[in-house]
C-alpha cells in the first residue's frame, strides 16, 4: 500500500468516500470542485514549504490542479490515496520549474517523507482552521501576515486602537493553537524545514 | 516598570519576524509557541486565490470534451455589430447595395430584430435593433469590393446619402462614401495600383474614428495584443490613418476631424480565453459593461467600453448551438 497522511489509513469510510468523489469527478468533471475543496490546503502547504515566494506557490498550485483536472481519467485507485497522486504532480511540477530555471546548487523538491508529510498535514489544517475563526480575528491575521499591514493600519481599517488590535491578534493565534491541539495533538513544527512562501 | 502584556510581547516577536525590532526572549515559551503558528501563516495564499482558482477550474471542467474552435464557424476575430433603429431597413439596404446574404434573423414579438447576421463578401456583420438597454451605435465600415462604381451607384439607389463622391485616391484606392438610413458610414473602395489594402484584408474592415488615436492604439496593444501594421502620422502627431491587426482581423483607424467626428464602434471580439482578455482590457483602462457569463447561444461573453468609447463584446465560442 502507498503512503498515507496521518489518520487517513485508519478511516476506511473516509477512503471509500473519497473514492466515490474521484469516480464521480471522472464521470462528470464538474464534480472536481469537491476534490479541490478537500485537497487545496494540502497541496498549497506542500508547495509553499518549498518555494520562496507566495506568487510562485500560487502559480504552482494552480498548475497542479489544472493538470489533475486534465488527467483525472488516468488516475487509478489501487490503494494510492488521491492526495498522494496530487503531491506527485506537485513534486513533478516543481522539479520541472527548477529545471527550467536551472537553479544551480539547489536540490529539486522530492516527495515528502513521513516527518514532512506530518508537517504538511499540520500546516494544511492550520490554513483550514483559519476559516473557522471569528471574522475580525481572520481579518487581523490575513492583514498582518498576507498583506503585511502594520498594527496601526489594521487599527484604522477596523476602527480600533492599536492595543485592541494586538489583543485581537493574540486571541486569534491562541484560538488557532487551541483548535490545532484539539485535532492534531502532537504538533511537530518545522519538521520539513525548507523555505516558506511569504513574499 | 510593569512587564508588557502577553499580547504586547507577542506583537514584539511578530515585528521581529517581519523584520522590524528585536526578537523576544526565547524563554517566553507561550509567546514562542504562538510565534511558530504566526510564522506558518506567513505562507498563506492570498484570500481570493482559492476562490479564483476554483472558478477557473469549474469553467474548464464545463468545457465540452469535443474541441470546438474558440471562434464560431464563419466568423473572424473581429466582427462589427450594428445597433440601430430600423435594423430591418438596414438589412434590406445591405442586400440591395452590397448583395448581402442574410444568415440569421431572431425577431422580437413586436417585429423588431433582436439579432441578425448577414454576410458581405467574405465577412459577417451582426445587427440588432436598439432598445432601452442598448442605445444605437452607428458604425463606420470600410468595404472592399471589386467594382466600386457599381456598388456606390446601387447604394445611392437603395436610399443612402453620399458622404463623399467616387474618386481615385493617391493611397491606392478608388473610393466613395455613403451613409445609410440608420447613420452607419460605408466607405466603399476597390484597390487601385499600388494599394494600401493588405493581401489578407477582408471585404469588411471596421473603421474606428477616435479622439486620441495614438493612445487608442496603445490601449489596443495592451488590452488585445493588437499589432500596429501601418501608421501615417503628421509631424504634429495626428494619426491620419492606421491599420491594426487583432488576431486574424484588421481594423482601420483615423483621428476624428471635421466632417468626420468621433464614431466609436461596437465590436464582437473572439478570443481563446474571454475571462483573461476581459481582465486584461479592464487593467488596460476599459470600463466593465458586463462580467463574462456563459450565453445560451454557445459563447462565453463579457463586455467592456474602452476609454475612446468603443464597445467590445469579448467572447469565446464554447459549444455549437442550433438556432
Amino acid at each position: 500500500m502507498g503512503w498515507h497522511f496521518p489518520g487517513e489509513h485508519v478511516e476506511g469510510s473516509k477512503e471509500a468516500d473519497e473514492r466515490l468523489l474521484v469516480e464521480a469527478a471522472q464521470v462528470d468533471p464538474a464534480r472536481f470542485a469537491d476534490l479541490y475543496e478537500s485537497h487545496f490546503e494540502r497541496v498549497y502547504a506542500f508547495i509553499a514549504g518549498r518555494v520562496c515566494n507566495r506568487a510562485e506557490a500560487e502559480d504552482l498550485t494552480a498548475e497542479v490542479f489544472r493538470q489533475a483536472l486534465q488527467n483525472l481519467g488516468r488516475y487509478e485507485w489501487r490503494g494510492v490515496p488521491f492526495a498522494a497522486w496530487l503531491l506527485r504532480i506537485a513534486a513533478n511540477a516543481m522539479a520541472d520549474r527548477w529545471q527550467r530555471l536551472a537553479r544551480e546548487g539547489e536540490a529539486p523538491p522530492e516527495l515528502p517523507d513521513e516527518a514532512a508529510r506530518e508537517d504538511i498535514e499540520r500546516r494544511a489544517l492550520l490554513f483550514q482552521l483559519l476559516g473557522t475563526l471569528a471574522p475580525d480575528q481572520q481579518r487581523v491575521l490575513v492583514a498582518r501576515f498576507v498583506e503585511d499591514k502594520s498594527i496601526r493600519d489594521i487599527g484604522q481599517e477596523l476602527g480600533r486602537s492599536e492595543g485592541a488590535v494586538k489583543q485581537l491578534q493574540f486571541r486569534a493565534l491562541q484560538n488557532l493553537r487551541a483548535r490545532i491541539r484539539r485535532i492534531h495533538p502532537t504538533p511537530k513544527p518545522n519538521a520539513a524545514g525548507g523555505r516558506r512562501a511569504h513574499a | 516598570m510593569p512587564k508588557p502584556s502577553i499580547a504586547e510581547r507577542l506583537d514584539q516577536g511578530i515585528e521581529a519576524m517581519l523584520g522590524f525590532g528585536s526578537p523576544p526572549s526565547p524563554a517566553d515559551v507561550q509567546v514562542q509557541e504562538l510565534l511558530r503558528i504566526a510564522a506558518e501563516l506567513r505562507a498563506l495564499p492570498r484570500k481570493e486565490f482559492k476562490e479564483n482558482l476554483k472558478a477557473d477550474l469549474q469553467r474548464s471542467s464545463q468545457m465540452p470534451t469535443t474541441t470546438v474552435s474558440f471562434i464560431r464557424e464563419g466568423f473572424h476575430t473581429v466582427t462589427p455589430y450594428l445597433v440601430v433603429k430600423g435594423a430591418a431597413e438596414v438589412l434590406e439596404f445591405a442586400r440591395q447595395a452590397f448583395g448581402a446574404r442574410e444568415l440569421l434573423r431572431v425577431k422580437r414579438p413586436d417585429g423588431g430584430i433582436t439579432h441578425a447576421e448577414f454576410r458581405v463578401g467574405d465577412s459577417i456583420i451582426e445587427i440588432g435593433d436598439a432598445n432601452e438597454q442598448f442605445a444605437p451605435i452607428p458604425c463606420a465600415i470600410h468595404l472592399k469590393v471589386e467594382d466600386v462604381d457599381a456598388v456606390y451607384e446601387r447604394a445611392i439607389r437603395a436610399g443612402a446619402t453620399s458622404l463623399f463622391p467616387l474618386a481615385d485616391q493617391e493611397y491606392g484606392e478608388r473610393a466613395g462614401g455613403v451613409k445609410d438610413s440608420a447613420g452607419n458610414h460605408w466607405y466603399i473602395g476597390s484597390p487601385l495600383g499600388e494599394t494600401h489594402f493588405l493581401p489578407d484584408q477582408r471585404s469588411v474592415t471596421p473603421y474606428m474614428q477616435v479622439e486620441g488615436a495614438p493612445r487608442c492604439i496603445d490601449f489596443l496593444k495592451r488590452a488585445f495584443q493588437a499589432e500596429e501594421v501601418m501608421r501615417h502620422q503628421t509631424a504634429d502627431g495626428i494619426v491620419r490613418y492606421a491599420k491594426i491587426r487583432i488576431g486574424d482581423s484588421v481594423l482601420e483607424m483615423g483621428e476624428a476631424h471635421e466632417p468626420f467626428p468621433a464614431m466609436p464602434l461596437n465590436l464582437h471580439l473572439y478570443v481563446p480565453d474571454t475571462d483573461a482578455v476581459y481582465r486584461q482590457a479592464v487593467a488596460a483602462g476599459a470600463t466593465s459593461l458586463r462580467e463574462p457569463v456563459d450565453e445560451p447561444y454557445g459563447d462565453r461573453s463579457g463586455g467592456v467600453r474602452d476609454p475612446f468609447g468603443n464597445t467590445w463584446w469579448i467572447a469565446t465560442h464554447i459549444k455549437d448551438v442550433q438556432f
